[in-house]
């Protein structure tokens, strides 16, 4: 079947990974399709506009084509940086995976690819947001579990200093 | 390949009277158990509470008769129905696992699903949980509710979302 982790950032989508390595499947490689997993990372778009100005009265300016270059490459520096950290896990575990970098919205380009590529499991992290934060940033994983047309699965860090235990 | 070390993982599904969560169930026997893994599989139904207002008692048990509309009889055979589709749900899941001959265990609770799924999944410390999701859109999803929505937002532990493919879109494998 063919699987594919939603990678940021963020520890949790690292977490993730590695519990989907480690835990779902007993025998992993076999129960990949071609012993594949695919690894997406969806950049934000970088809008190159609107910078805060130091000078008052400047509604936005747009910024050079050097700033919006130099900006572009180290997203593209960040993104490839930790594609490598999570391949490097999944070599860890001997299972090949390939990577791919999109941009756009993170919700609706995991989804979309999802459904293009015909994927059997969505894999994605969990930031742990509390209702307030998940009404205002908006919650990915929440986004995927619903509007994916395939299986989610939605992994979360454990917590350490648990309070409710 | 490495060492294929069979994990003993408890999965806990999620089952009710809809199509979607049968689904959910078949796709977990078919791609997440295989047969050299020690799985518990933990069938979960939850029944909903009776449509009944019951003052103050959040366990609708009968310690206050005024808040009941009905009478006894009506209520038995409310309790009786209740019980006679949990029944059916949970054969109908326990045939689906006999194929995998895997180790089931079946618990019956009652209550809001929300919090029922929540709770025994803590209690038990399941490894994985498995639920299907009705699917609805916006507009039903606010007034309805989203099972699914909630536990994944509130467990612990991993959740898996199985969605059944609207008409046949996409070939399973």
């Amino acid at each position: 079947m063919r699987a594919m982790v939603g990678i940021d950032e963020s520890d949790e989508s690292f977490y993730a990974l590695q519990w989907f390595l480690d835990n779902l499947f007993p025998d992993l490689s076999a129960a990949l399709s071609a012993g594949l997993l695919t690894l997406v990372h969806v950049q934000q778009p970088f809008q190159p506009y609107g910078f805060p100005a130091a000078r008052p009265g400047v509604a936005a300016f747009y910024p050079s084509t050097v700033v919006a270059d130099s900006v572009r490459k180290s997203q593209e520096q960040t993104s490839a940086a930790l594609l490598s950290r999570a391949l490097q896990m999944c070599k860890d575990k001997l299972i090949k995976a390939e990577s791919l970098i999109l941009e756009g919205d993170p919700k609706d380009m995991l989804c979309e690819i999802s459904e293009q590529m015909n994927v059997d499991l969505l894999i994605v992290g969990s930031r742990g947001l509390g209702k307030i934060k998940r009404a205002f940033l908006g919650s990915v994983s929440d986004y995927c579990a619903h509007h994916a047309k395939c299986p989610t699965l939605i992994v979360k860090p454990p917590k350490e200093a648990s309070n409710n235990k | 390949m490495a060492d294929v070390v069979p994990k003993e993982r408890k999965i806990l599904v999620a089952v009710d009277e809809g199509e979607e969560s049968m689904y959910a169930l078949s796709w977990c026997l078919k791609n997440v158990i295989s047969q050299n893994s020690k799985d518990t599989l933990i069938l979960l139904y939850a029944k909903p509470p009776r449509a009944v207002y019951s003052a103050l008692d959040g366990t609708g048990s009968r310690s206050h008769l005024q808040g009941y509309l009905f009478s006894a009889d009506i209520l038995a055979t409310m309790e009786k129905y209740s019980n006679d589709v949990a029944a059916c749900v949970i054969e109908k899941a326990k045939r689906m696992c006999r194929e995998q001959a895997d180790e089931v265990e079946v618990r019956v609770e009652s209550g809001d699903p929300r919090d029922v799924i929540c709770q025994v999944a803590e209690k038990i410390n399941a490894d994985v949980l498995v639920m299907g999701s009705h699917g609805y859109g916006l507009i039903k999803r606010a007034f309805l509710g989203s099972v699914s929505n909630h536990c994944a937002q509130n467990v612990k532990c991993p959740v898996l979302i199985v969605k059944k493919p609207k008409c046949s879109s996409s070939g399973t494998k």
